[in-house]
């Protein structure tokens, strides 16, 4: 049945641009009017002209903006008073702000014009130039809303792709670390930067990713957000294959490691692949704290994953096939809870799991100031009063508050996804016949996950296919003892350059 | 993909068609936690029995909501039947749930029913059924079973499994009655050699018997006011599956620490003063080691069992107060006196087994049969009439540690009445 649910591989060829470019006039007055057009400047009003006449060649220099989105002050001080007030033979001379390209054709002009450079054209010259004065609006770094930790750093991603890549290379200073640049989207291109570090990253996996953001065709893919769900290779699949994160230092373990992020403009998120089970498992806190306190959340995340996915699943299946698992004490307390319950079990346990969805749901979206409302609401008029007016058993709002409470202990949001789903389906399974089908299920379950792949990566490796790592899969060891990058990987340098002293730790 | 969509869809729909197969709710199911088992009336109704189910009712003793305060914690059901299955269907004519016995503590059968040996055949759908579960507890009630689950009130644990649960644990821990599961009753009668004992309980509290020392009694006649009006003390012995006889609360209990197969932790009991004999030790006998069984068979003459029990003992009264804490003197009389006292009461409870049962509650078959090849050998040396009976048996208790709690001396009596 997987099948069924992978994307058939996009063979189609990449569409051809061929259109004819249009190279710079000379003819100044030609440039002004074709720019004009492209742009619609009569209409578009934040696009900005200026003309000036040069000092250093006394020619006319007219020049194409957004005013939206440049730094005008970056223009004075960098363009029009050097060109103004200033001598020199050629233009490089007079405009010594950090980046000046030359230009040919008028299909770069549009591309920088709307990635926020200002484009000059000179008088006489069938060369135009684009100077970067970009000044996107975005947010200032602010602290992680969804990956909380307690002890760690507590700087998120920005919707800035510069303020990104630079809060990575801020964790990572290696000549290494590269921060490539591919263009997604055909009506409005959009930079996405691949970072790695190069002489880790495998090689088939960064063509892997570049190939396919070179076959994308699609308009505009304006976040990460978006990006990953044309980049994965099962949009049908219940698991993720991309880790997602806001956290950089997260995303630069991650490339110490080998891995390859994908940042965006507009996301305060990054993209890292490939990614398996444990990835969305870990928390980035279970480096952090110290090895045994790291590794007691990881138990409690285990039993919290298993709890989540199977309690009310089991109930369900116990209580209806399986009365004579239950000691009697407890079997008797469930009956008399049920004596007078309207519903069958099974509808019991749905109710309450909606609307627990719900309230988490209601909770994300309810406007700030209603926030508290929500959370006493819900937890009152679902439990206590549907308890009360004998709608639902009170043992059943245990089930489903347990289930529905350690489903946040699983703090990857991706992943939290697919559990929460999960638990459905486990629980209509439970209920077909009970312990057997719902182990059945739980096996389809399993098999599927070691099935999937992320970018030729098995979802489970390195623990099976077993692979060379450091071992941080149910338990971590002690950073110290970490000898192994990743092997599923594939990365060029296995070994971690800390060999452990013998006799270094003691217990 | 069409077909497979369809082949998808088709698949799923299997499991929707032929879901909920097994499926009810827990409400719908009435538990039984007694079943009492009797002979009916007329002796020609053969084949015929008088089943007792004891149903808890959930609504009595827990503290979610609900109302059902004023019923009473248990319902108690009699009807005739063939067997027990069958006749929890019969039962639905009075009561409006599916009888269950998947949480059945104990079967009680009356002591009159357990000579007539018919037992082995209602128990046989144990074997068969998965609802009543081999743990399952076997009682014998010196008055009919029907009568013994109605006339069981406990005053503290008002749900009844509890109860059984409780009082069964109890007692057998301490040994007064013996371990006795279907498991363990089909384990013993189909082996074909040893005795099965099962607990002995009444609620017919009768003439109290003279004092004789805290445990020789059997139900009904053990000195009680107040309390619960059933009683559970000595156990039921059968033979091939018949009940042939009874032994009081300390028969049981010697029993149980010669038997390597149940479980003893520690028992309370009292023993004579060596050396003012009006007055009687108490002490806690812990047997903490296996005891050990060394047979050796004779085919022809006579097989000599060399039984060996280590135990422990922690003094914690002498009401005499004798000095046998720091006197080594007094100390060795002291374990010798006791060491006797356990040892002449197991003789005469193996002698009572030799000549009048013919064969023995220790489970001891065990430790012959490796002196055999095959089954058949084993059969024909018969344990039962040939091997055990004619045995030449020597037991000894070694007292391996003796304990005087906390406090070393005892009052000086002279001291404080000068």
């Amino acid at each position: 049945m997987f099948p069924l649910f992978k994307k058939s591989e996009n063979k189609e060829n990449k569409q051809q641009t061929n259109v004819d470019k249009v190279s710079i006039y000379k003819d100044i007055k030609k440039n002004e009017q074709y720019t004009k057009q492209l742009f619609s400047s009569d209409i578009n009003k934040d696009f900005t002209f200026r003309t000036v006449t040069a000092k250093y060649c006394d020619k006319q220099v007219d020049m194409f903006f957004y005013s939206s989105i440049v730094n005008n002050e970056k223009i004075y001080k960098g363009i029009v008073r050097p060109l103004l007030e200033a001598d020199g033979k050629t233009i490089t001379d007079v405009i010594t702000i950090e980046s000046l390209t030359e230009i040919k054709d008028f299909d770069t002009v549009v591309n920088q014009i709307n990635s926020g450079k200002a484009v000059i054209f000179i008088d006489d010259e069938d060369t135009a130039y684009s100077v970067n004065v970009a000044d996107f609006q975005a947010r200032t770094v602010q602290k992680p809303e969804n990956e909380r930790v307690v002890r760690g750093p507590k700087e998120a991603f920005t919707e800035g792709l510069g303020t990104n890549v630079s809060l990575i290379r801020k964790r990572f200073h290696n000549r290494n670390l590269i921060a490539e640049t591919a263009l997604v989207g055909e009506r409005s291109q959009l930079e996405v930067s691949l970072m790695y570090v190069n002489d880790l990253v495998d090689k088939d996996i960064l063509k892997n990713v570049k190939d396919r953001l070179e076959n994308l065709s699609v308009d505009n893919i304006s976040n990460v957000e978006l990006l990953e769900q044309y980049l994965e290779e099962r949009p049908y699949s219940l698991f993720p294959t991309i880790l997602y994160t806001e956290r950089p230092d997260y995303a630069a373990q991650f490339i110490e490691d080998g891995y390859i992020v994908l940042l965006m403009d507009n996301s305060s998120a990054a993209l890292i692949l490939p990614a398996t089970f444990w990835s969305f498992f870990h928390s980035p806190e279970d480096r952090y704290s110290r090895f045994l306190f790291g590794n007691f959340t990881r138990i409690l995340r285990m039993t919290a994953f298993a709890i989540t996915i199977l309690s009310s699943a089991t109930y369900i299946a116990i209580t209806n096939f399986h009365s004579e698992m239950i000691p009697p004490d407890l079997l008797l307390a469930i009956t008399n809870s049920r004596e007078r319950i309207p519903l069958p079990l099974f509808i019991e346990v749905i109710i309450m799991e909606i609307a627990f969805e719900l309230i988490r749901e209601a909770g994300i979206r309810v406007p700030n100031p209603l926030g508290p409302t929500i959370g006493i609401v819900g937890a009152l008029i679902l439990g206590q009063a549907a308890v009360e007016a004998g709608i639902i058993s009170p043992i059943i709002v245990i089930v489903a508050a347990l289930s529905g409470l350690t489903s946040f202990a699983i703090s990857n949001t991706s992943l939290n996804t697919a559990v929460r789903i999960s638990r459905f389906l486990f629980i209509f399974s439970a209920s077909f016949f009970g312990m057997f089908s719902l182990v059945g299920a739980l096996f389809l379950w399993v098999i599927y996950m070691a099935s999937i792949k992320s970018f030729g990566v098995p979802y489970f490796s390195p623990l099976s296919p077993s692979f060379k790592s450091s071992g941080d899969m149910y338990f971590r060891n002690i950073i110290k003892h970490e000898m192994w990058r990743p092997g599923q990987i594939k990365p060029n340098n296995l070994q971690k350059k800390n060999i452990p002293n013998k006799g270094d730790s003691k217990p | 993909m069409k077909k497979q969509y369809y082949l998808f869809f088709i698949a799923s729909l299997l499991f929707v068609l032929t879901g909920c197969y097994d499926r009810i709710e827990l409400e719908q199911q009435a538990y039984v936690i007694a079943i009492g088992i009797d002979l009916t009336d007329k002796e020609e109704e053969k084949g015929v029995f008088k089943f007792t189910y004891q149903i808890a009712n959930p609504e009595v003793g827990t503290t979610a909501s609900g109302g059902g305060a004023d019923e009473p914690a248990r319902e108690t059901v009699t009807l005739k039947g063939s067997d027990l299955m069958s006749a929890t269907t019969t039962a639905n004519a009075f009561v409006s749930k599916e009888l269950k016995l998947d949480h059945t503590k104990v079967i009680v059968i009356s002591e009159e029913f357990a000579r007539t040996g018919e037992f082995l055949r209602v128990l046989q759908t144990a074997g068969r059924t998965t609802q009543l579960r081999g743990g399952v507890q076997i009682l014998v009630s010196k008055e009919n079973a029907k009568d013994f689950l109605n006339n069981n009130k406990p005053i503290m644990e008002k749900r009844p499994h509890k109860y059984y649960q409780l009082m069964l644990n109890r007692a057998t821990e301490v040994g007064i009655i013996p371990d006795a599961n279907i498991h363990r009753f089909f384990q013993i009668t189909e082996g074909d050699a040893d005795l099965y004992l099962a607990p002995y309980a009444t609620t017919e509290i009768e003439e109290p018997k003279e004092y004789e020392g805290e445990e020789n009694f059997i139900a009904g006649n053990v000195p009680q006011e107040g309390g619960s009006q059933s009683q559970f003390m000595g156990s039921a012995v059968f033979k091939e599956g018949q009940m042939i006889d009874i032994l009081n609360g300390a028969e049981t209990r010697v029993a149980a620490t010669l038997d390597n197969t149940v479980e003893l932790t520690s028992v309370f009991s009292t023993y004579q003063d060596p050396i003012k004999p009006e007055y009687q030790i108490a002490g806690s006998f812990i047997k903490k080691q296996n005891t050990s069984v060394e047979i050796d068979y004779k085919k022809n003459g006579t097989t000599t069992i060399d039984v060996k029990v280590p135990f422990q003992m922690e003094i914690f009264a002498i009401p005499s107060l004798v000095n046998y804490s720091q006197n080594m003197k007094n100390q060795d009389l002291l374990k010798k006196s006791i060491e006797e006292q356990l040892t002449s009461f197991a003789e005469d409870l193996i002698k009572k087994s030799q000549e009048e049962y013919g064969s023995d509650p220790f489970y001891w078959s065990l430790y012959v049969r490796d002196h055999f090849k095959t089954i058949k050998e084993y059969e024909d040396a018969d344990w039962n009439k040939k091997i055990f009976p004619n045995a030449d048996i020597n037991i000894t208790y070694e007292l391996e540690r003796l304990e005087f709690g906390k406090m070393i001396n005892d009052t000086n009596l002279n001291e404080v009445r000068d």
